[in-house]
């Protein structure tokens, strides 16, 4: 894994080599250096265990039955989607989830357009923050069905779900948004 | 409450980063791939494993010297083995003083996962490993030495 064929020609030995290496002529017992190397592998690898907590996994388990459950603090009246068990502002304990249909706008948005290792989608593709109807929170995911040019801060945007039997207790039962707005429809 | 028990999943987070290194420490590794053993000259003495810059003076270390890869064991703590670590059995994380240096070097020494042939200034040699690339990994770990 050192030393790919392909590195780039920037991190290519210098010329001529450094002069600090370079031994006084008065040393007899000189070694023969070899080339210096420029890189070293350094991965960085983390197995660790997800865990979503209570009340991330009423959120989840809805995901799976193809329902979007937001919760309100019953002191200040921040409405949390995805929902924790408390409020962060507060840290009331949040009352029991309700139904929201996932309908947003744009609140802001990135798009890929780089490569990198282990990526799932192909770029571009747009990322954004979704202020979903009737939440104080925002909710990040893919939109598509788009050109990623097209796309803008306030667009109306809706979800699509998964079929029913790909759902499962995670975001990726919703595959991506859309736009909604009617120049889409 | 609705709330049934936490779920969880398990996840892995991983960056393939290569770093760039200067003079020494790369030709440091270099000569590893070579079994070859190299320090840096500094105020204290010679360092090995080598660095570009002096710890005491901040100056750029002196020249590069090649060293026999053999030392004496320092300090050690017992470790178990686990998956990707140097040695498949339980075995020692050691500083060794490679012969000639000032100061030590970081790394695992085999003792056939019997802690009680460790001791502080036991004589210790580098095992090479067969497939060499260019980096730290170049030393399998330290063997005592007969």
């Amino acid at each position: 894994m050192r030393e790919p064929a392909s590195e780039p020609s920037v991190l290519r030995e210098p010329a001529s080599e450094p002069s600090v290496l370079r031994e006084p002529a008065s040393e007899p017992s000189a070694p023969t250096l070899p080339e210096p190397l420029t890189t070293m592998a350094s991965p960085f690898r983390m197995d660790y265990t997800y865990v979503a907590g209570t009340g991330r996994s009423v959120f989840l388990r809805g995901l799976a039955e193809g329902r979007m459950l937001a919760r309100r603090c019953p002191a200040c009246a921040q409405v949390y989607l995805p929902p924790p068990e408390f409020c962060s502002r507060c840290l009331s304990r949040l009352d029991e989830p309700f139904e929201l249909d996932g309908r947003g706008v744009i609140s802001t948005f990135c798009v890929v357009s780089f490569p990198f290792p282990g990526q799932v989608h192909e770029p571009p593709y747009v990322v954004a923050h979704i202020q979903v109807e009737g939440s104080g929170t925002r909710l990040m995911h893919l939109v598509r069905e788009v050109d990623p040019a097209d796309v803008r801060i306030g667009m109306e945007v809706e979800p699509v779900w998964a079929g029913e039997d790909e759902r499962e207790n995670s975001l990726t039962s919703i595959r991506h948004y859309r736009p909604a707005g009617d120049e889409y429809a | 409450m609705t709330e049934g028990a936490s779920l969880s999943a398990p996840y892995t987070l991983e960056f393939p980063f290569e770093r760039t290194v200067g003079p020494k420490i790369g030709t440091f590794f270099a000569g590893l791939k070579e079994r070859r053993l190299f320090g840096a000259r500094a105020e204290r003495g010679v360092v090995c494993p080598p660095l570009e810059f002096d710890p005491d003076t901040g100056a750029e270390t002196g020249e590069l010297v090649e060293l026999a890869p053999a030392g004496t064991v320092a300090t050690w703590t017992w470790a178990r083995s686990r998956a990707g670590d140097p040695v498949a059995r339980d075995f020692a994380w050691a500083l060794v003083a490679i012969d000639g240096t000032a100061g030590s070097f970081f790394h695992a020494v085999d003792v056939g996962g019997d802690p009680s042939r460790m001791q502080v200034g036991m004589r210790v040699r580098v095992r090479w490993r067969g497939d060499r690339v260019g980096d730290l990994r170049d030393i399998e770990c330290f063997e005592v030495a007969p």
